[in-house]
Parts: C-alpha cells; sequence; structure tokens
C-alpha cells in the first residue's frame, strides 16, 4: 500500500479532481445528517428522505473517489513475496496485477450496463422523494468505468 | 467436481492470486465470480457481478464507516494525540515503566476515536517514541509498545472495523459496541501490566522518570475533554437514544471539525487533508466490501459453511478443538493479511461453525477483532510494526518484534479470557437490555 504515483502530467490533478468531488458528497452528508438531528431535536422537524439522501451521498462518495485510489495505486496488497523475490520480478507482477484489475473492472463495468439500462427504462423512483433511481446507479457505473480508465493509464 | 471441492478450490485459488500481489478487491471479485460460474454458470455469475456493487453502494448501514474513518481523520488532523499523550503522562507518572504506560493509555483513547491501527502507531511514533528514548528507554521496548498499543483502538469502540463486521454478520453495531467496551479496556488493562512486569524483571530497559507534581498533572490532564467529547458523542449517544450510529458518526466528525477550528488546532488546509484522507480510505475499503461479498455469494454458494459444520459434527470435533482451529486459523491469516479483508473473507464461513457449537454472532465479532489486533503485530507482516519502522529506520524490525512479545502474551490472555467467559463481552448488551 504505498502512495508511490510517480506523478506526472495530468495524473495529480485528476486524482485531486476526483477527491474533492467525493470529499464534498461526504460534507453534505455530515452536513445534512447534522442539520437533519438538530431540526429533529430542537424543532421537532426533521428532514424528509434522509435515508434515502445518505444512500446517495454515499454512492456519489465512494464511487467518484475509487479512480483516485486506482490513480494513487492505493490498493491493498499481500506483499509477502516482496521480502524474497527481486525488484524485477515485483515489478513484472505489479504490472500483472493491474491487467487482472482492468479486467474485474472492465467485467463489472460490462455487466452493470443492463442493469442500469433497465433501471432508466423502468423509470423507478425512490418511495420517500421520488429521487429517479438512475442517480444512484450513474454514480457507481461512471466510477467503475473511471477506474477502468484509471488502471489503463496508470499501466506501465 | 462437487460444489464443495469447487468452494475449497477457490479458497487455494484466491490466497495464491493475493499471494502474487493482485490487489484483494480485485482478487476477491475474480474468485468470487469465476467459483459462481463453475457451480451456476457465467450468465447468473456475471448478472450477480453487476448487481452488487450497486446494491452495496447505496447500503444506509455503510454510510457510518466513512463518517466514523473522518471523524479519525480530522481528529489526527488537529493534532489531539499530542495533548493527549502529555495528560496520560500526567496520569501515570511517577514509578518505572509510566511513560510506557501513558503510551499505551493514550494510544487506546486515541485509537479509539481515530479508528485507523495504522494511523495511531504512526501517530505515536512520531509522539511517543523519541519521548521515551529521550529518557532512556530501549529502542525496542519503546517502539514494541506503540505498535502493540495502536491496534487497541480498533476494539474499543466507536470501531471502524466492528462497523464493518456488524454488515457481514447481520449483527446490531450497537451491541457490538457494547460488548467490545469491556473486553477493549481490559485489553488496555492487561497491557499496563504487562509494562510494569517487564519493568520489573528488566528495570534497564525502562529508566524511572521523576514524577510530575500535582498543579502539572491537573492542568496537562485537562487535554483529555477532546477526545472525552468526541467519545461521548459517538458512542454514548447511540445508548442514550439520541442517534443512530450513522448520526453519532456525522454529529462526532462535525464536533472534531468545530473543536479543531475553536481551538485553532485544525485550519481549511488540514480539514481538506483530513476529507482527501476519508475518500481515499473509504473508497479503497469499499472496493475490498463489495470483492468479499461477491467472493462470499460464492462460498455460500458452494455450501462450504453448512459442510464445514456437518463434517464437523460428523467426526464428532470437541468445541474446545473447534475454539482451538478457529484461534489458529486468525492466527494465521492475520500474519499475512490485512484485518478487515480477514474478517470480511471468514465471517461467512467461520460464523456458522462457532454458532453451531453456541457462541453467537456478538461474542464471535468481539473475538475476531481481538485476533485482528493480533495479526496487525505478528510476523512476518505486522503492519504497524513496519509503520513504526519506516518512520524509526535506526530501530531494526526484529527489535521491535521483540518489544512487542509482552503486549502478544497479554492478546492471548484475553482470548483466552473470552473463551473461557463470554460474559466478558456479553454482559454489557445484556445488562443495557439491548
Amino acid at each position: 500500500m504505498s502512495g508511490d504515483t510517480g506523478d506526472r502530467g495530468l495524473t495529480p490533478i485528476f486524482t485531486k479532481a476526483f477527491g474533492v468531488l467525493a470529499a464534498a458528497f461526504l460534507a453534505a452528508m455530515v452536513g445534512l445528517t447534522v442539520a437533519d438531528v438538530v431540526l429533529r431535536s430542537f424543532f421537532a422537524s426533521p428532514i424528509r428522505g434522509m435515508l434515502e439522501l445518505i444512500e446517495l451521498g454515499l454512492a456519489c462518495t465512494i464511487f467518484i473517489a475509487l479512480p483516485a485510489v486506482f490513480l494513487r495505486r492505493e490498493h491493498l496488497v499481500v506483499d509477502v513475496i516482496d521480502h524474497f523475490a527481486r525488484p524485477r520480478v515485483v515489478r513484472f507482477l505489479d504490472r500483472l496485477g493491474a491487467l487482472v484489475s482492468l479486467g474485474v473492472l472492465a467485467v463489472m463495468a460490462w455487466q452493470m450496463w443492463p442493469l442500469a439500462q433497465t433501471m432508466v427504462e423502468f423509470g423507478d423512483v425512490t418511495s420517500d422523494l421520488s429521487i429517479p433511481r438512475m442517480y444512484y446507479w450513474i454514480p457507481v457505473l461512471a466510477g467503475v468505468v473511471a477506474s477502468a480508465l484509471a488502471v489503463l493509464i496508470k499501466i506501465r | 467436481m462437487s460444489n464443495l471441492a469447487i468452494g475449497l478450490a477457490g479458497v487455494l485459488a484466491l490466497l495464491g492470486i493475493l499471494f502474487i500481489r493482485v490487489p484483494i478487491g480485485v482478487a476477491l471479485v475474480l474468485v468470487g465470480m469465476c467459483g459462481y460460474a463453475a457451480i451456476d454458470g457465467w450468465r447468473t455469475a456475471l448478472t450477480m457481478v453487476g448487481a452488487v456493487p450497486f446494491e452495496l453502494a447505496s447500503a444506509y448501514s455503510l454510510s457510518v464507516v466513512p463518517l466514523f474513518i473522518l471523524m479519525g481523520a480530522v481528529a489526527s488532523r488537529a493534532g489531539m494525540s499530542r495533548e493527549l499523550f502529555d495528560a496520560a503522562n500526567a496520569i501515570f507518572s511517577g514509578f518505572r515503566g509510566a511513560l510506557a504506560s501513558a503510551t499505551i493509555g493514550a494510544c487506546a483513547a486515541f485509537g479509539a476515536i481515530c479508528g485507523s491501527s495504522i494511523a495511531t502507531a504512526a501517530t505515536f511514533s512520531r509522539v511517543a517514541i523519541p519521548e521515551m528514548r529521550r529518557h532512556g528507554y530501549d529502542a525496542g521496548v519503546a517502539a514494541g509498545s506503540v505498535a502493540a498499543a495502536g491496534c487497541l483502538g480498533i476494539l474499543i469502540p466507536p470501531s471502524v472495523i466492528l462497523a464493518i463486521y456488524s454488515l457481514v454478520a447481520e449483527q446490531s453495531l450497537a451491541r457490538l459496541f457494547a460488548a467490545a467496551l469491556f473486553p477493549g479496556l481490559l485489553l488496555a488493562t492487561l497491557y499496563v501490566l504487562a509494562t510494569v512486569l517487564l519493568a520489573r524483571a528488566r528495570p534497564q530497559y525502562m529508566p524511572k522518570v521523576p514524577a510530575m507534581d500535582l498543579a502539572s498533572r491537573l492542568r496537562a490532564a485537562r487535554g483529555l475533554w477532546k477526545l472525552a467529547v468526541l467519545f461521548f458523542l459517538a458512542v454514548v449517544g447511540i445508548y442514550l437514544g439520541w442517534f443512530s450510529p450513522t448520526e453519532a458518526a456525522a454529529v462526532a466528525a462535525f464536533a472534531a471539525i468545530v473543536i479543531g477550528f475553536a481551538t485553532r488546532s485544525l485550519g481549511l488546509r488540514g480539514l481538506l487533508d483530513a476529507f482527501l484522507d476519508t475518500v481515499y480510505s473509504s473508497a479503497m475499503l469499499f472496493f475490498i466490501i463489495v470483492g468479499a461479498f461477491i467472493f462470499s455469494r460464492f462460498i455460500v454458494l458452494a455450501r462450504v459453511p453448512y459442510e464445514l459444520v456437518a463434517w464437523v459434527n460428523e467426526v464428532e470435533l470437541s468445541p474446545a478443538a473447534i475454539v482451538l482451529a478457529v484461534v489458529l486459523l486468525y492466527f494465521l491469516l492475520g500474519t499475512f493479511l490485512e484485518e478487515v479483508s480477514t474478517i470480511l473473507i471468514t465471517v461467512p464461513v467461520v460464523l456458522p461453525l462457532m454458532a453451531s457449537i453456541g457462541y453467537d454472532g456478538i461474542w464471535f465479532g468481539i473475538f475476531v477483532t481481538v485476533m485482528a489486533t493480533i495479526g496487525l503485530i505478528s510476523p512476518p507482516v505486522g503492519l504497524t510494526v513496519f509503520v513504526i519502522q519506516a518512520q524509526n529506520p535506526d530501530i531494526p524490525v526484529g527489535r521491535i518484534y521483540k518489544g512487542t512479545l509482552p503486549f502478544l502474551a497479554a492478546d492471548f490472555v484475553l482470548v483466552g479470557l473470552l473463551i473461557a467467559f463470554p460474559a466478558l463481552a456479553l454482559w454489557l448488551p445484556a445488562a443495557l437490555r439491548m
């Protein structure tokens, strides 16, 4: 879990952009929850549909930040092998790991697409605030696709 | 191949793929998907892989995870560790081993709020190790006590690990927090005891430091209030029925920000960094959680947990042998796998087994968390040990491991006590009528 980004060019900008956008959603989750607790406790008027808003905030926070994790190459790996393999072997394995990651993310995105499409066609909405269900799916799908791209540009 | 054979092959394949440095989350998705396909065909396997991320992305109960991480990140950035160490020092000051005991107390309190053993160890390796060495402490003992005590926080509530466990094991988080309180405090006490015994046996490792006078003790102890407020909001608030766990986490994170700004220990720069730390590590954890859910769907489909329980019944293994085997399993996994992954991967299999011999899910959550603290400091891959070594390159890894030995012994004492007296964990949730 090294934070080795070996950054050149646009990578740090994109990383930061994903991070800041995700942070904005996290801040919204904190702000809304605190506001809800205050309003509920002191004014007996909770915010309607908190559950749905928090869930939306969670989906956005996590999946917008996900590409940044891949750009930072920060994923947890078991590094037992580092202690006895040569650095050249470790570098090769990392490249292999990146290819596997790319494949897995691509399969995930490919399988999420039809589910997202069905969701749009049916036009489902949430029960309290009538938020279209697809708003929950867009960040997830986009995050996985962007993560696949992030792995792709970081393969060296 | 029978389904069970596929399941077991999947477990071995996972270990092999992890060994060649494939990211943990990716490896879990890959093995889970292929294994599921081997049993039930590619059509259903692929559909499941597409559906799980959506299901988890909007799981309300998971929202507690980034919020607790945020509270910890803010507390770290606001430098609450230094004041806490001074306060703990003021409390313990005056006997041989006091400085190490203070480190343990401060790590326990800070780790509880911070939630990350690695961040706690990193922080206190800057704050406490130089202080101990300045007073002539043995470098290995100084580093070992920080490595071990840095892990206390993952057990003492509020705990991110327990939040994740509560999700996979479908247990109440409030009950888990209550159950973790006594074992967590007991473990901290055992660590202090281990320190005092070591100080008696090897006085040359820990020179006596002159006691502080009462006035400076009182002054330093005031530094405790910030973390006390956060603990009150994040934990006590849940039991008073003020907040749900998610609300408690959000309110405590907000309070940490307010306290940081009000005491001028946090600026906008630090706040932004705390938020960025939080979203990156939450996303990383989340991807592992997605992978673990896909993997466990496969394991459950292969009926591994069911067959395991049936097999254990058939060969009439005694409960004691089962418990011993489970302790051994977690000890071995903990030596190379990081703690959240360990819990996510094993709980779907081991929990039914433990349930079949009468241990319940709340108890088991506390048990695996204690086992995780052991994994964090045991060789060859003790994560906190490496973190400390990275910051103190002049202390050899071997000496740090040696320094953690008394605490490792204390860990196993707690494991023994938990197994012998499950009430240690279960009494408080019962007394709170939860």
